[in-house]
């Protein structure tokens, strides 16, 4: 690099803009491989000219040394090719474009939007990557080895990018078992929080505005939307809106045993249950208040409601009426 | 010596009323909850290094909340550049890595001119890294770059230049002022 006469440390006012355009001009042509004998003495005639060109040159010398440390590197063309990479503009659009999706998302729609509306999730799951139907239920491998189960009418995002691992619980239900990888953490974003699980089999759930976790391995870090935050150790679950954190408690083991086909009741009100059935099946299941409060015990088949119901009219005084095929409702047996 | 007359920035204050949320904030944007510790602790060091006067919790609120997501910002930009850098390693044939002591030297330096250069068209700062950092003439960087020599000439002034305005502007900022004289 050619260097000036700069005795001078940083110059206290600032070059005109003049000096730093012109002081940029000749460091193109010096360094271009082009300049001449006749250059250069002109060059030097201009920095002799005015103290503010010297000034204007101080500052290319020192950027020019923030090269250095590439220059006389044997590495310098797989630098230069690593920044090139960095800066790829598709990169950088995609990035752009993945920015406008999430606002959409939940910004202009608004999570709160499509959950209150009557066929809930529609909308988002149909742009979701991975999807069951109501009754459907369904295991998944990620590209990065971690399995997800779906349970009955989910939809989940999936976004994995060079620094993390983001999946998006749009509706319904997910078990996780994560793989590992160190350098890319691995969260879950629900629209009342986000999930970072270290090591970990889990379960989260949407429900009316709620997200509920249960940790059944590891443990999960929970941050609402609001910034309120817990740790769930193996065994623990809690449930949280955008504003409010429940207290953790006790995993319900039933949480969990649903990716195996089991809908496990140890002593559930019936509504609960009823609850329940409604999510695997399409259709209108009514309950009679007067058998709301009967308690349920057992495991019974989630793929298969129908039957499930049919257990549970066979050991409970209660009473199914099929009027349609998508209108049941459980009475009090007469 | 006269002591301080103003009305000292209660940083224990902000802290107190701020650090939590904004902890949690980086966290749901990071998806990490070591960096969103780090970065919260950078907010308010620059806020005891620049401190500021608060009118309201909200002004406040916002203010730690651009900070953190220009913190977030340089952050992405650094793990992209880390993260570019050892994929073009493990691109290359064994015998032909560098040390473990000229990948760190690389990394810093590349790291240092990435945040000097990141507000410039992506072939703007290419070229300059190129012509700069690999000492290549104007028609070597030109036919890599596909594009003809003249436009090398200009991209490596104007980015110079744009190096240059900023490099002014910080020393004049850094200057101090305000300060009285002590004889």
């Amino acid at each position: 690099m050619t260097k000036a006469n700069t005795s001078r440390s940083t110059p206290l006012s600032e070059p005109s803009h003049q000096a730093m355009e012109q002081a940029a001009e000749w460091f193109a042509l010096l360094r271009s491989g082009e300049a001449s004998d006749a250059d250069r003495a002109q060059w030097q005639a201009w920095l002799a000219s005015a103290r503010e060109n010297v000034d204007a040159w101080h500052y290319v010398e020192r950027i020019s040394r923030r090269f250095e440390p590439l220059q006389g590197n044997p590495a310098r063309r797989a630098a230069v090719s690593a920044f090139q990479r960095a800066n790829e503009p598709c990169l950088k659009r995609r990035e752009t474009l993945l920015g406008i999706v999430t606002l959409l998302g939940v910004g202009v729609l608004g999570w709160g939007c499509w959950s209150h509306t009557p066929l809930p999730g529609i909308a988002m799951a149909r742009r979701a990557d991975h999807r069951t139907a109501t009754g459907e239920q369904r295991e998944i491998f990620l590209s990065d080895g971690t399995r997800v189960w779906l349970n009955t009418a989910t939809a989940i995002s999936e976004d994995f990018s060079i620094g993390q691992r983001r999946l998006r619980l749009v509706a319904g239900e997910i078990l996780i078992q994560t793989a590992s990888d160190p350098l890319r953490p691995f969260l879950v974003d629900t629209p009342q929080g986000s999930l970072y699980p270290i090591g970990t089999r889990f379960t989260v759930r949407l429900d009316r505005g709620e997200t509920f976790v249960a940790v059944y391995e590891g443990a999960v870090e929970v941050i609402t939307a609001g910034g309120e935050g817990a740790t769930l150790s193996a065994g623990k679950q809690t449930h949280f809106t955008e504003r409010a954190l429940a207290f953790v408690e006790v995993a319900d083991p039933a949480r969990q045993v649903w990716s195996q086909g089991i809908l496990l009741a140890d002593n559930i009100p019936l509504a609960d249950m009823v609850r329940e059935l409604r999510r695997y099946r399409p259709g209108h299941l009514g309950l009679s208040p007067e058998v709301a409060d009967l308690r349920v015990f057992g495991s019974y088949p989630i793929n298969d409601p129908d039957r499930a119901l049919a257990m549970l009219e066979s050991v409970m005084p209660i009473r199914v009426h099929r009027r349609m095929s998508w209108w049941v409702s459980i009475e009090p047996e007469r | 010596m006269s002591t301080l007359e103003y009305e000292p920035i209660t940083i224990e204050h902000l802290y107190d009323d701020h650090h939590a949320w904004l902890q949690g904030w980086l966290r749901h944007r990071l998806g990490n909850a070591a960096d969103a510790a780090d970065l919260a602790h950078d907010a308010f060091l620059r806020l005891l290094t620049k401190p500021r006067r608060f009118d309201s919790a909200p002004e406040a609120r916002s203010y730690l909340c651009t900070m953190a997501n220009g913190l977030c910002v340089d952050l992405w930009r650094r793990r992209r550049i880390e993260q570019a850098w050892l994929d073009v390693l493990a691109a290359r044939p064994e015998d032909l890595v560098p040390s473990a002591e000229h990948q760190a030297i690389v990394l810093e330096a590349l790291l240092e001119i990435d945040a000097m250069l990141h507000s410039l068209p992506p072939k703007v700062a290419n070229a300059f890294v190129m012509a700069v950092g690999c000492e290549m003439t104007d028609r070597e960087v030109a036919e890599e770059l596909g594009v003809s020599t003249r436009m090398v000439r200009k991209y490596v002034a104007r980015a110079m230049l744009y190096c240059i305005r900023l490099d002014a502007r910080q020393a004049v900022e850094e200057l101090p002022h305000g300060v009285p004289c002590s004889v």
